[in-house]
């Protein structure tokens, strides 16, 4: 039911275009500076990562020599393609359950009226609060007599029940929504949890999509949690804990560490790349509201 | 919605959650018998020293073919805490630092490992009392050494000629003398070239490894804190002070940012930006490594004025073995940390591998060690009888800490008033240290 | 409290066959559990009971390895009266909080309205922007303390191009927090993510609408931007300051790292707040004191204050905002 609207642009076009024009390069300058700020640590990553041992960190900034090996040494001296396994299931894992637990408790929060509804959203806040140094210590007990220590368990299962962050997140885009269209489907005869589905999600789309990249990107990048609970079983460790192996007792190699950082951050480059799409259907999609 | 009921439930849990994992029984089997089953070994070693410890841990299979080892690398002391306290753990933990030995002796997380001792006749005199020192804690022994680590000077030989010094300083006030011979400043004042620096959170210049030259003591008999009253605690951090002040805080706050990282290539004392430095034995290795040009010599650190006759002390600190409180299999986890820690070839082995001081009198006598004229310094201070250590304390390396953060502040220029500062700090120790109590 | 019955939910009722007599208040109310069951079955375990356990740990004196001891509230004496770190960890932590959080929501602000206005290129420069955040803290906070580095580091270097004396960054105890801000606005891509979201939300027809009206740029902003904004702007606010509240793993890694003795994930706690603990954040503290001394009780005392001050801030945030919520009620 979208109807796209032309931009077409008012009359009087001869004094617009000459704005629009010094606009769009100014505008494009700013962007292209700001892209190099944001990108110019990474040269500097990228050139730490074909150094020796010895140059890395040091004020040589550029290789003196160029070592494309150590790309392959970190894959020799760790297992990096299970650690892959482990960080990919346990980021799809984290994902998927957030999306089952806190797209219908955001929709309860943000569109149902009910009693507690605010309490149980501060209430939802407030569990971010708590520092995470003091609350694994009970949480670490509660896990190890269940068994689960020495796996990921203990970060993918909390999912299932909710992640804060994503609820509160989620709850602020789906607010968004105008009731008019929920009301329509409850005429319609749809149930509350048929709103949800086939009215709520699909216009939530790039809401959703955030929340999702959100919660995939930081388990992926997840260093405490998996040293916590998977260090003293190595064939679980996860790309994060990786990264802070390639040490000795008094000497860090950063070169390797630098071409690991490159070689953990090339699947999510990928994936962000591609899920760049769901913003722009969004666009489309919304074209009617108000 | 009730809530009582979730509050039972949360009490429930407490209980439960309260329960510490370290009832174990002590009961040791009579001599003779064989140890045999197997047994989980965490350190904290990586890369290379991890394959050194797996060829170590390969040999002692060889020897107990009944027992069968899983090693697990890269676990640190907040790790084992967490496990042992949660009843799980290793059954032979290996930690990087002594910090550990007076909680985990009081609270028998580590196990007393007297009985094994007295049952196999180890002889604790093959280790310096220093040693024995820092792996017991109010008298009981819960941890054997591992290897040790030893700090003296460093001093570039080229930097000394070329102002005239033939040899490293031996006191105080000939080392404050040679550092400011031994600078160089640029035209506007910024220093190129330091004689030697006498911040005290620099590289390993640190308060732990500066107090045995000075002979200040950290705790009393009664484990309270002995620094406002020591003074030697006052006449060291005048010393530094002079001499920070000599260089200008500024001047040396911006020398240190610029100077590279202390295990890096890029080490200052590599680059010959620091003519005399405080290190480990570790450090011989790294610069016939890296700086093979650079013509370096070692000596003990030199003494306060008044106590010549302590010349060749140091500070010495190192890594411990114990067997957990949770442990299922105590013998074989026994018989592993005897052969890590008593076996001469095992620790001759292991010390030439990972660079540094083995414990044993046998070993540092053994013509394996292969100890060269720099290294032999650090053998020398270890076996000396006034090198020192931090005392072991049920909260870990807080008392130390807390003078770091005085000491610190007292150099940068924030607190001018010593004495008063001094007595302040331990009052500050004292009242910290009776939250653990 | 009923829902409220429209016109038309009373004739769908009136329509259907009553199958059973369930009042129409516990249908609503079974509803609304059946979405937010497993939420609160989270409440319960993961934060209810940490919590709870938090709170009665504060009482104790714990180590982790024996029994916890009760000492009734000799952990918070310590903590307001006898214990100058944890004023001085406060001051840092509220420092940032005042600091680095609107200095993200504006930076994440900014670039989401460029990216947006940008016709071509937009998804080149969305990956751009967002990289950083994608970079794994510990290695973006290396980087970023060496390309700072006051001698040797590219950044100083460019500077004094310019003919600028650079400070000293991370090795200032002036300079420290301010780079550390620098190294968090640098990482704004996850916030940008989420108000291009909205930002794309928002339907242009209520821009064109604005401007046919007359609204200059400005003006637009401020009446169909900054509205259409307001849920997303006060989850940035709230959050961010939430977790502000928790800033750990940057502090801690660039403090060992300037201190020059550089390790990976994490370094030892005598280099922490390093230059003279001007970087000592509040949850740094917390672990040192936790894990490091043994003092698990006075953590959680630690822990205990840091929930209340987050849930007041968090409360004033929510009741001044709520013109920002877009409530409709």
């Amino acid at each position: 039911m979208s109807v796209t609207i032309s931009t077409a642009k008012p009359a009087r076009r001869g004094t617009m275009l000459r704005e629009s024009w010094l606009i769009v390069v100014a505008r494009n300058s700013v962007a292209i500076a700001a892209g190099i700020i944001f990108f110019a640590p990474f040269v500097f990553v990228v050139l730490m990562s074909f150094m020796t041992s010895d140059q890395a960190l040091t004020s040589n900034l550029w290789p003196s020599t160029w070592h494309p090996e150590n790309f392959v040494d970190i894959f020799t001296k760790l297992p990096m393609l299970d650690y892959l396994v482990n960080t990919t299931t346990y980021a799809l894992l984290a994902t998927g359950f957030m999306l089952l637990s806190s797209v219908p408790a955001a929709y309860a929060l943000a569109k149902l009226r009910w009693r507690g509804s605010t309490a149980t959203f501060v209430v939802i806040i407030c569990m971010m609060m708590l520092p995470p140094q003091v609350v694994t210590v009970p949480l670490y007990l509660m896990w190890s007599n269940a068994g689960l220590t020495g796996t990921l368990w203990p970060l993918i299962l909390p999912m299932l029940v909710g992640d804060a962050f994503s609820i509160f997140l989620l709850r602020q885009f789906l607010m968004t929504i105008p009731d008019t269209v929920l009301d329509a489907a409850r005429i319609d005869g749809c149930s509350e949890w048929q709103v949800l589905l086939r009215v709520v999600v699909p216009m939530a789309r790039p809401g959703i999509a955030a929340t999702a990249i959100f919660q995939f990107f930081y388990a992926w990048n997840d260093y405490y949690g998996p040293l916590l609970y998977t260090s003293e079983e190595q064939s679980n460790w996860t790309l994060s804990i990786a990264l802070s192996q390639f040490k000795h007792l008094h000497h860090v190699e950063w070169n390797l560490v630098m071409a690991a950082t490159l070689i953990v951050m090339l699947p999510v480059i990928i994936v962000f790349f591609l899920a760049q799409k769901a913003f722009v259907q969004g666009v489309t999609l919304t074209g009617v509201k108000g | 919605m009730t809530r009582r009921p979730l509050l039972i439930a949360a009490a429930v849990l407490l209980l439960a959650a309260c329960t510490p994992g370290t009832n174990t029984s002590q009961d040791v089997a009579p001599a003779g018998q064989e140890a045999k089953g197997s047994i989980e070994f965490w350190h904290f070693f990586t890369d290379r020293e991890a394959k050194g410890i797996d060829a170590a841990i390969a040999k002692f299979e060889d020897a107990h073919p009944n027992i069968d080892v899983k090693v697990t690398a890269g676990q640190d002391d907040a790790k084992m805490l967490q496990a042992i306290s949660s009843g799980k753990g290793p059954d032979v933990g290996l930690s990087y630092s002594t910090d550990i030995v007076g909680k985990f002796c009081s609270s028998n997380a580590w196990r007393d490992l007297t009985p094994y001792l007295e049952r196999d006749e180890v002889d604790l005199e093959q280790f310096p009392e220093t040693v024995r020192s820092y792996t017991s804690y109010q008298g009981k022994r819960c941890a054997m050494p591992f290897l040790a680590d030893v700090y003296g000077m460093y001093f570039n030989k080229t930097l000394l000629a070329q102002a005239g010094y033939t040899a490293p300083p031996k006191t105080m006030t000939e080392l404050a003398d040679m550092a400011r011979k031994l600078t160089k400043r640029a035209p506007d004042g910024t220093i190129e070239v330091a004689g030697f620096l006498p911040l005290l959170n620099f590289y390993e210049h640190t308060p732990q490894h500066t107090a045995p030259a000075w002979n200040a003591q950290w705790l009393t008999a009664d484990e309270r804190s002995a620094i406002g009253t020591d003074p030697n605690w006052a006449a060291m951090l005048k010393w530094h002070k002079e001499l920070v002040d000599w260089y200008g805080y500024d001047n040396l706050q911006r020398f240190t940012a610029g100077l590279g990282d202390e295990w890096s290539a890029d080490n200052a004392f590599h680059q010959g930006k620091l003519a005399m430095a405080i290190d480990g034995e570790y450090r011989v290795a790294f610069l016939h490594d890296q700086a093979p040009d650079l013509d370096f010599g070692t000596a003990p650190l030199p003494v306060a004025d008044n106590q010549a006759d302590r010349y060749g002390a140091g500070f010495v600190t190192g890594n411990i073995a114990g067997i957990s409180a949770n442990s299922k299999n105590p013998e074989a986890a026994w018989a592993l940390v005897r052969y890590l820690t008593t076996e001469t070839d095992s620790v001759v082995d292991l010390a030439n591998s990972i660079k540094n001081v083995p414990t044993t009198k046998a070993a540092l006598v053994s013509d394996k060690l292969e100890a060269d004229e720099q290294f032999q310094t650090f053998l020398d201070i270890f076996a000396n009888p006034n090198t020192s250590t931090t005392p072991p304390n049920a909260s870990g390396p807080k008392y130390v800490e807390m003078a770091q953060e005085f000491v610190n502040g007292y150099l940068s220029g924030a607190s001018t008033d010593l004495p008063g500062g001094l007595k302040d700090l331990d009052q500050r120790i004292d009242q910290a240290l009776d939250l653990g109590r | 409290m009923t829902s409220v019955l429209t016109a038309a939910e009373s004739t769908v009722d009136a329509r259907r066959p009553v199958r059973r007599r369930v009042p129409r208040r516990w249908r609503h109310r079974l509803t609304v559990l059946s979405f937010i069951a497993p939420a609160l079955i989270g409440i319960a375990v993961f934060f209810g009971y940490p919590l709870l356990a938090a709170i009665y740990f504060s009482f104790t004196k714990f180590d982790l390895l024996t029994t916890p001891q009760w000492v009734g509230f000799r952990n918070y004496v310590y903590l307001f009266a006898h214990d100058p770190l944890a004023w001085q960890a406060a001051k840092n932590t509220l420092w940032f909080v005042v600091i680095l959080v609107p200095a993200r929501m504006l930076a994440a602000l900014l670039t989401s309205m460029l990216l947006v206005s940008l016709k071509r290129g937009g998804g080149f420069f969305r990956t751009i922007f967002y990289l950083p955040a994608l970079a794994p803290p510990v290695a973006a906070t290396i980087a970023f303390v060496f390309l700072f580095n006051p001698a040797t580091g590219p950044v100083n270097g460019f500077l004094s191009l310019l003919g600028i004396d650079g400070p000293l960054w991370f090795d200032s105890p002036d300079w420290a927090k301010p780079s550390l801000v620098l190294l968090g606005t640098w990482a704004v891509g996850d916030l940008m993510v989420i108000f291009l979201a909205a930002l794309l939300d928002v339907p242009k027809p209520l821009y064109e609408a604005a401007s046919l009206d007359g609204a200059n740029g400005w003006q637009r902003f401020r009446h169909v931007t900054l509205p259409a904004l307001s849920p997303v702007l006060l989850f940035a606010g709230v959050t961010g300051v939430i977790q502000t509240l928790q800033y750990f793993t940057q502090a801690a890694v660039a403090a060992s790292v300037a201190s020059g003795t550089a390790t990976t994930g994490g370094g030892v706690s005598s280099t922490f707040g390093y230059p003279e603990e001007s970087t000592l954040t509040y949850p740094l503290h917390l672990y040192v004191s936790g894990f490091r001394y043994y003092d698990m009780g006075y953590a959680n005392a630690l822990a205990v204050v840091l929930f209340v001050v987050a849930f007041a801030v968090t409360l004033v945030l929510l009741r001044r905002f709520r013109a920002f919520t877009g409530e409709t009620r």
